[in-house]
């Protein structure tokens, strides 16, 4: 036994060493001359990159091929993104990322090309490419955002007596998140049956994202146990959920079957969120959009282009990554799975100017998600504790919400966990 | 032509006396030879990685950023501190007992069934492996579907019959229940079949001189079957324990976090490891938590085994 | 006279291990049988609905008659890539447990026949390799396997699954158990080397053992995911990995998925339908008492 055990250690040894030498040797060649490349592209969820798309790039470029390969989830991607970032090789040439990601990211800039050019700079809103950005060094390209809206089902708010079309839940809705709360009282009073939001959860979640140093300071300290915006926000989401939320936690089957029985009247709606409700729940028929956000406007999600230094070709990875996420490419991308761009130039482009979404009773959604989009004021500083943090201020709403603590209670345990991540 | 001595020529002496030590040489090495084959790829597969984890546990080592600084023990004992860190070992016992013991009394009854004398043996045989061939993900939507506290199948039958809908999420021991339903459904039908096999070892004239003895089956079955099975029980429980002190999948599917639950209900020792090192990218103590949970699983390992010789013992016939 | 009762109770004796079980026995095999469809039916059941069908709370019990149509989808979806990663699960899956069954019983028959120094400490090691958790051991096997420029070939899927601490457990407590030192030794005195005992008598003797390994091996690798996602890419996948780009969407269509999934697990209840016979077959008796 002794000597198999010697002999595994050595074995170890030897890869370990190889690998670390290997792991060194990170240069990479840029391809000017044309020789043929093929190129891969890793996405996730859809992001709408047609293979007529990628032919098309073919065109414009002959001796580059691009490959797409599409990973189930955000998660799944994010693992699989780490993994090979830990180990030093395995990721594509262009490989997308989630904006809650993109703080992890930003630690290791040196991982990551440099994707500013000329035309670059006035490319997407600067809240875009703000969140993408280390010390000047954009490692980011904007693909599309989450700009905010409220989805609302008109039959039960019309029962309670509020109004049901699109400009007057607007003017009903347009303040701070007490008069949504405070409106939501009023519903709830007139029993319909339905619920006014989904979750403490998925509110808190629009509110996070109108702050700009909501857990972190710019720095990376993390104050959110101290900041009593966080405190005051928890307690107010709270409060007001214990008569206004389904207590459906976000994303469970339970959630998806909500969705499908109309257990709730309004919800914070992302352009995304579209598709979300449409497909959970097609027998619905009195989902609206108001184009109006508590507090004006917010932004949830959203992803990038990132090209690794790891890769073998990152000057032609870069062209590529800029290409895709040209207007005319993300107005492309919008057209076919709805995704809302991030380039400020495609707010004028009448495909997308014109744009409605038959589901939601023909609501002219590149009109009012390019209004939601401009509203957005704040870039919220997310640094690498921000998505760990978040969870377990969200671990904290679920258990109020399922009445298993109180939210002073609750509110201790969230302390004691943000502490444990230090 | 000699009566007492036979005289072996000098040549055929030495080539027997080769052919010995041929012989000799093929008794005493070639066992190393035939295990060689695990152990060549063990060193790669497994063992490089568990050194390599024993190396991350004592140092400072974010999941991106790579080695940082040695700690020596501080990431044991700093996890040691952690509340969520008894939560996740109170979660993996709760877990592997109402799971394990079940199911094993389970594939033992049904692999005595099975080994009894019935029409279609192959049809039914494989019949109980079915559950082993659906895709986890796919056993993850249907039971995380059905165990939905609002809308979910299981409570809204329980409705029809006038029982409050129990809490599968939010209750920690409920949880374990419906994680627990999840892997016995997967894992049953397969240690059934590992416990058969076992039982077709059995010689059949055990059965023969019992029966003529007047042993009903359920007498022959406590005191033939268990007690010859006793090798074959061992194995199944060593192997359930290790597996069922791991899991994995199931916790990790079982909601749309895949974290455990807002206050760990059900995360076990793996969920934690998993989120201390992909989530929170702390490496070295998701390491160390690796380290410890290998030392769990040895030491329930330990006690099983001497809980199974005991139990397989006793329930024999005094011989 | 004697001898006549003897015959009469031993023939008596026989027919009562023999006597066919009753309706409770074929009751409860029938209710395992139909609570191990269920699943299947469920996914049958949404995967010939639509996207809306699993969150449907009055969703008729009654298909829908969606399936073809969401199986096509599955098919001829580009990035799933299907039939490649339908041939790519079975040779991953077969060369796998045929090396596992191989090398398991080769390895068993050692530590379960043999005689040799370190032996019980040995298999001590290799249980005792199995109660590592191995979501950690991903990055250092990555890495591993990137050295060798295995990563996205199916290289990188088949050799870490070569052998199994389980299999060589399992064959080692089988041999151990069903085959008799007295075949063992007539084999040797007949002056067959190890290797031809092995070959000629542990392989037969191990065979139902064999057979089931084969079998558990063959759906394990068949059904894994995590490290062939790491590790392959789109253009080489085996099937876990290409269905998973189905669930790529902020909502997920869950019927063309089940469909998907329902699709990939044919080939397994082919397989049954083989291995089947293979283990009645094999099963024998008491025939190693000879």
């Amino acid at each position: 036994m002794n000597r198999f055990k010697r002999t595994g250690s050595i074995l170890g040894g030897a890869i370990a060493a190889t690998l670390l030498i290997a792991g060194c040797a990170t240069g990479t060649t840029s391809n000017t001359d044309n020789t043929p490349i093929t190129l891969t592209l890793a996405t996730f969820n859809k992001f709408g990159y047609s293979d007529s798309m990628l032919a098309q790039y073919h065109t414009l470029h002959p001796n580059v091929t691009v490959v797409q390969n599409i990973a189930a989830t955000s998660q799944a991607a994010q693992d699989n993104m780490f993994a090979k970032l830990a180990a030093g090789s395995g990721l594509g040439d262009v490989e997308a990322v989630e904006v809650d990601w993109m703080p992890k990211l930003k630690q290791y800039p040196n991982l990551f090309v440099d994707l500013n050019t000329a035309d670059t700079k006035t490319r997407w809103l600067d809240w875009k490419s703000a969140a993408a950005t280390v010390n000047g060094k954009l490692i980011g390209a904007g693909t599309d955002i989450g700009p905010e809206a409220i989805c609302y089902r008109s039959e039960p708010l019309v029962k309670a007596g509020l109004a049901g079309d699109p400009a007057g839940v607007a003017k009903l809705l347009t303040g701070d998140w007490n008069n949504y709360y405070t409106v939501g009282q009023q519903f709830a009073a007139k029993k319909t049956g339905t619920a006014w939001f989904d979750s403490a959860g998925a509110t808190f979640q629009g509110l996070a994202n109108q702050y700009s140093n909501f857990f972190e300071q710019n720095d990376g300290t993390v104050v959110a146990t101290t900041n009593p915006d966080v405190k005051a926000a928890f307690t107010s989401v709270l409060t007001a959920s214990s008569t206004n939320s389904a207590h459906l936690q976000e994303w469970s089957t339970d959630w998806n079957a909500g969705l499908a029985n109309g257990a709730w009247a309004t919800m914070l709606c992302p352009s995304w969120m579209l598709g979300v409700i449409s497909g959970n729940g097609p027998k619905v028929t009195d989902w609206k959009i108001a184009n109006v956000f508590p507090n004006g406007g917010g932004n949830w999600g959203g992803s990038y282009l990132t090209v690794p230094t790891q890769g073998k070709h990152t000057a032609a990875a870069k062209e590529l990554a800029l290409w895709l996420t040209a207007p005319a490419q993300q107005i492309a991308a919008f057209t076919t799975t709805g995704n809302y761009p991030s380039q400020v130039a495609a707010y004028t482009d009448p495909a997308l100017t014109g744009a409605m979404n038959p589901y939601f009773n023909n609501a002219p959604i590149g009109q009012i998600f390019s209004d939601r989009a401009k509203a957005v004021k704040v870039t919220p500083y997310k640094g690498v504790k921000y998505a760990a943090i978040m969870q377990a201020v969200q671990d904290g709403l679920t258990r109020v919400e399922s009445k298993k603590q109180t939210i002073d209670a609750s509110w201790t345990q969230v302390v004691s966990d943000i502490k444990a991540l230090g | 032509m000699t009566t007492s001595t036979f005289v072996v020529p000098e040549r055929t002496r030495s080539r027997l006396a080769f052919r010995e030590s041929l012989g000799r040489w093929d008794v005493r090495f070639s066992p190393y030879l035939f295990v060689s084959p695990f152990f060549i790829l063990f060193a790669l597969v497994g063992l490089f990685p568990l050194l390599y984890t024993g190396w991350v546990a004592v140092h400072q080592w974010d999941l991106l950023g790579g080695q940082g600084k040695w700690v020596g023990f501080d990431n044991f004992t700093f996890v040691l501190q952690q509340r969520q860190f008894w939560v996740a070992v109170r979660n993996t016992l709760s877990i592997f007992l109402v799971s394990a013991v079940p199911q094993l009394i389970f594939a033992i009854v049904i692999a005595a069934v099975l080994d009894s004398n019935l029409r279609n043996k192959t049809f039914w045989r494989m019949s109980v492996l079915v559950p082993f061939v659906v895709m986890p993900v796919a056993v993850a939507l249907i039971f995380g579907s059905m165990f939905g506290e609002r809308y979910g199948l299981v409570n809204r039958t329980l409705a029809h019959v006038g029982i409050a809908p129990i809490l599968w999420h939010t209750d920690p021991f409920a949880s374990h229940v419906a994680i627990a339903t999840m892997v016995n459904f997967r894992w049953t039908g397969y240690n059934a079949l590992i416990l058969l096999a076992g039982m077709q070892a059995i010689p059949r004239d055990l059965y023969e001189s019992a029966a003529i003895d007047g042993a009903g089956r359920i007498n022959r079955f406590f005191r033939i079957t268990i007690p010859q099975l006793r090798p074959t029980l061992i194995f199944v429980i060593i192997t359930a324990t290790i597996g069922g002190l791991q899991i994995f999948d199931e916790p990790r599917l079982y909601d749309q976090n895949g974290l455990g639950g807002e206050n760990q209900q059900w995360m076990t020792m793996t969920i934690y490891l998993y989120k201390l090192g992909w989530t929170q990218l702390n490496f070295g103590r998701a390491a160390a938590v690796a380290w410890l949970l290998f030392v769990v699983i040895v030491a329930i390992g330990l006690v099983n085994l001497a809980i199974t010789r005991r139990i397989a013992s006793n329930e024999g016939p005094a011989n | 006279m004697t001898v006549l009762i003897s015959g009469i109770r031993r023939r008596q004796a026989e027919a009562r291990i023999a006597q066919r079980p009753g309706l409770l026995v074929y009751g409860l095999l029938s209710a395992i049988l139909v609570a191990s469809l269920f699943p299947f039916y469920w996914s049958f059941l949404i995967g010939s609905g639509n996207g809306g069908t699993l969150s449907d709370t009055n969703m008729s019990w009654w298909p829908g008659g969606n399936f073809l149509h969401n199986a096509a989808a599955v098919i001829n979806n580009e990035s799933v890539n299907f039939w490649k990663a339908l041939t790519n699960s079975i040779i991953v899956s077969s060369v796998v447990s045929a090396s596992v069954v191989f090398f398991s019983t080769l390895a068993g028959f050692a530590f379960a026949k043999g005689r040799f120094s370190g032996q019980k400490g040995m298999l001590l090691f290799v249980i005792g390799t199995m109660c590592v958790p191995t979501q950690l051991s991903v990055v250092p096997l990555f890495i591993a396997m990137s050295t060798f420029g295995w990563t996205g070939t199916l290289g990188a899927v088949i050799i870490p699954g070569l052998v199994t601490a389980f299999g060589v457990f399992w064959m080692t407590q089988y041999i151990a158990q069903a085959l008799p030192d007295e075949l063992v030794e007539a084999g040797r005195i007949d002056g067959a080397s190890m290797f031809r005992t092995f070959w000629h008598i542990a392989l037969p003797a191990a065979r139902p053992a064999a057979a089931m390994l084969g079998l558990f091996t063959f759906i394990m690798t068949w059904t894994n995911f995590f490290w062939p996602f790491i590790v392959l890419n789109q253009s080489n996948p085996t099937l876990p990995v290409s269905l998973a780009t189905l669930q790529a969407n902020y909502f997920v269509d869950y019927s063309i998925v089940l469909a998907g999934v329902l699709l990939a697990t044919v080939p397994l209840l082919v397989l049954f339908v083989f291995a089947g016979k293979q283990l009645v077959e094999g099963i024998m008796h008491g025939a190693v008492k000879g």
